[in-house]
C-alpha cells in the first residue's frame, strides 16, 4: 500500500465518548447552549414588543400566552437561561483580565456560575410574584 | 489525499488579519449587556400584571425606551457575533458556511430592526 | 457539519480478553484500545489482567508488563519513564496524561486506556502527531532579532527571565492540544494550546524582537480565536502548566496593541 493510502485508512481515536466531562468543560458547552437558546428566544421578545406597539388586542393575546402555564414555564426557563449565560459571560470577562486560571479558581467559578444562576432565577421570580 | 507538506497545510492561505476586532466588539457588547439586561429584568418585573395602558406609557417614557433601544442594539450585535463563532466551529463546507453566516446576519439584523421599530412606535407613534 | 460521532472505520468493537496470570492475588483490570494497520478492520478494546505485585506502580509499568508477559504486539511510545520526554502521552481514565507519571492506584475500577483523542491512529496507542509538530514549527520557536549580534549574550534581567517560568517547561507531549474540543473540530486551522503556549513563550521573551510579526501571524479567527476558554488544556496538563492562561495573555496583547 502507498504511504498516502495507509494514512487515509487510519481510524480516528475516540474523543467525546472517552474524555472525562469536567465541570469547566460542561459549563463551557452550557454557556454555548444557553447562548443559542437566547438567540432564538429573542423572537419572543420581539413578539412582545410588537404586540405592545400594535395595540390592546395584540397585547391581550400576548399576555394571555404569557400567563398560561406553558408561557410561565417558558419565561421561567428563559430567565434561568438568560442569567446563566450572563454569569458565564462575566466569568469569561474575568478570565480576559488574566485572572482566575489557577485550579481552585477555575473550578470554583464553574460551580459559582451554576449555583448563582439557579439562585438568582429563584430570587427574581419570588420578587416578581411578590410585586404583582 | 493531499501531498502538501504538514507545514504547508498549517501555513494555509496566511492569516486573515482580523479576529481581534470581532473579539473586542463581542466583549464590549457583553459588558453593555450585563447592565442593560439587569435594567431590563427590573423593568419587566415591575410591569408584570399591569394593564396595557400602563405598560405602554412606561415603555414610551424616555428611560425605559432608551434602555430597550440600547439593549436591542447591543444584543443584536452580540448574538450575531456569538452565533457566527458557533457556525464557524461546526460548519466546514464552504457553501454551507457562507449560507449559514448570511442567514445569521439576516436574522440578527431583522430582530434588531423589528424591535427598534416597535419601541420607536411605542415611544413616538400612536 | 462537524462529526460528533466517530467515522464508521473508527467505531470500537469488543476485543480479546487475555488470560489472567496464575497464582496471582493482586490483579488489576486494564482495558486497552487496539488497532493493527496490517490486520485492518475496526479498532477494538482488549482486556488484560496485570499482577500488580510483579509490576511497578505506574500505568507505563503495567503496559510494559503486558508487553513483556502477555502480548508482545501491544504498541506504544515511551522513553524516559520519568515524565520529561512526553512520549507516553495517552488518555488514561478519561484524562490525557503521561503513562509514566500516572499511578494506576489513582484509578478506580478498570483502567481504561485510549490514544490521545481525535487523532489518526498509527497503531494501538500511537497517534500521528505530524500536524501537531507542524503547528509548533509554524510559530517559529526560536529567537528573532534584527539588532546586531552582541559580543557575548543577549542580556535579560531576572524579572524578565521569570516571565518564562511556566512556559519553557512544556515537553510537547500533546496532552493539552488533544484535550481541546475546539482542536477536535478545527485542528487543521486552529493552532491548539501547545503551539499557542510556545508562541506566548516567544512573545514575552524580552530578547525577542519580532513580537509584532508574531502577533500579526496569530491575528486570525481560526489560528488563535478558536480558543473559547473551555479550559480542558489546563485541567489535563501532566506538567501543571496553564496554556489557557497563556492564550488569554496573547488575547490581551492583541487588544492592548490596538488601544
Amino acid at each position: 500500500m502507498a504511504q498516502a493510502d495507509i494514512r487515509a485508512a487510519r481510524p480516528l481515536s475516540p474523543h467525546l465518548s472517552v474524555f472525562r466531562p469536567l465541570m469547566t468543560m460542561v459549563m463551557s458547552i452550557v454557556h454555548r447552549i444557553t447562548g443559542c437558546g437566547l438567540y432564538f428566544g429573542t423572537l419572543i421578545l420581539a413578539w412582545w414588543l410588537l404586540a405592545i406597539a400594535a395595540g390592546p388586542d395584540a397585547f391581550f393575546y400576548a399576555s394571555w400566552f404569557f400567563s398560561s402555564w406553558i408561557g410561565v414555564l417558558f419565561l421561567f426557563v428563559y430567565t434561568w437561561i438568560l442569567l446563566h449565560h450572563m454569569l458565564g459571560g462575566i466569568r469569561h470577562l474575568y478570565w480576559d483580565t488574566g485572572a482566575g486560571f489557577d485550579r481552585a479558581s477555575r473550578n470554583a467559578l464553574a460551580w459559582a456560575t451554576l449555583i448563582g444562576s439557579i439562585s438568582l432565577t429563584i430570587i427574581v421570580w419570588i420578587v416578581g410574584i411578590l410585586v404583582r | 489525499m493531499t501531498m502538501r507538506t504538514s507545514l504547508g497545510q498549517v501555513r494555509g492561505r496566511g492569516t486573515a488579519g482580523q479576529g481581534t476586532a470581532h473579539f473586542m466588539v463581542q466583549r464590549f457588547t457583553a459588558i453593555a449587556n450585563v447592565f442593560l439586561v439587569i435594567a431590563f429584568i427590573v423593568l419587566i418585573v415591575s410591569l408584570t400584571g399591569k394593564p396595557y395602558v400602563e405598560v405602554r406609557a412606561t415603555l414610551a417614557s424616555p428611560l425605559p425606551a432608551l434602555i430597550i433601544l440600547a439593549l436591542m442594539l447591543s444584543v443584536a450585535n452580540h448574538m450575531r457575533l456569538g452565533m457566527q463563532v458557533v457556525l464557524e466551529d461546526y460548519i466546514h463546507g464552504d457553501l454551507s458556511k457562507i449560507i449559514a453566516i448570511a442567514l445569521n446576519n439576516l436574522y440578527a439584523a431583522a430582530i434588531g430592526i423589528v424591535c427598534i421599530f416597535a419601541i420607536l412606535k411605542i415611544a413616538f407613534g400612536g | 457539519m462537524v462529526q460528533l460521532t466517530l467515522p464508521k472505520n473508527s467505531r470500537i468493537t469488543e476485543g480479546k480478553v487475555w488470560p489472567k496470570p496464575d497464582s496471582a492475588s493482586a490483579l488489576r483490570e486494564f482495558r486497552i484500545y487496539r488497532w493493527d494497520p496490517e490486520a485492518g478492520g475496526n479498532p477494538r478494546m482488549d482486556t488484560f489482567y496485570v499482577d500488580t505485585e510483579d509490576c511497578g506502580p505506574m500505568v507505563l509499568d503495567a503496559l510494559l508488563w503486558i508487553k513483556n508477559k502477555v502480548d508482545a504486539t501491544l504498541t506504544l511510545r515511551r522513553s524516559c519513564r520519568e515524565g520529561i520526554c512526553g512520549s507516553c502521552a495517552m488518555n488514561i481514565d478519561g484524562m490525557n496524561t503521561l503513562a509514566c507519571t500516572k499511578g494506576y492506584d489513582e484509578v478506580k475500577g478498570a483502567v481504561k486506556i485510549y490514544p490521545l483523542p481525535h487523532m489518526p491512529v498509527v497503531k494501538d496507542l500511537v497517534p500521528d502527531l505530524t500536524g501537531f509538530y507542524a503547528q509548533h514549527a509554524f510559530i517559529e520557536p526560536w529567537l528573532h532579532t534584527v539588532s546586531p549580534t552582541p559580543q557575548k549574550e543577549w542580556l535579560q534581567s531576572r524579572a524578565d527571565r521569570e516571565k518564562l517560568d511556566g512556559l519553557y517547561e512544556c515537553i510537547l507531549c500533546a496532552c493539552c492540544t488533544t484535550s481541546c474540543p475546539s482542536y477536535w473540530w478545527n485542528g487543521d486551522k486552529y493552532l491548539g494550546p501547545a503551539a499557542l503556549l510556545q508562541a506566548y513563550r516567544w512573545l514575552i521573551d524580552s530578547r525577542d524582537e519580532a513580537t509584532g510579526e508574531r502577533l500579526n501571524d496569530l491575528d486570525d479567527p481560526f489560528r488563535l480565536y478558536r480558543c473559547h476558554t473551555i479550559m480542558n488544556c489546563a485541567q489535563t496538563c501532566p506538567k501543571g502548566l496553564n496554556p489557557a492562561k497563556a492564550i488569554a495573555e496573547i488575547k490581551k496583547m492583541m487588544v492592548e496593541r490596538r488601544l
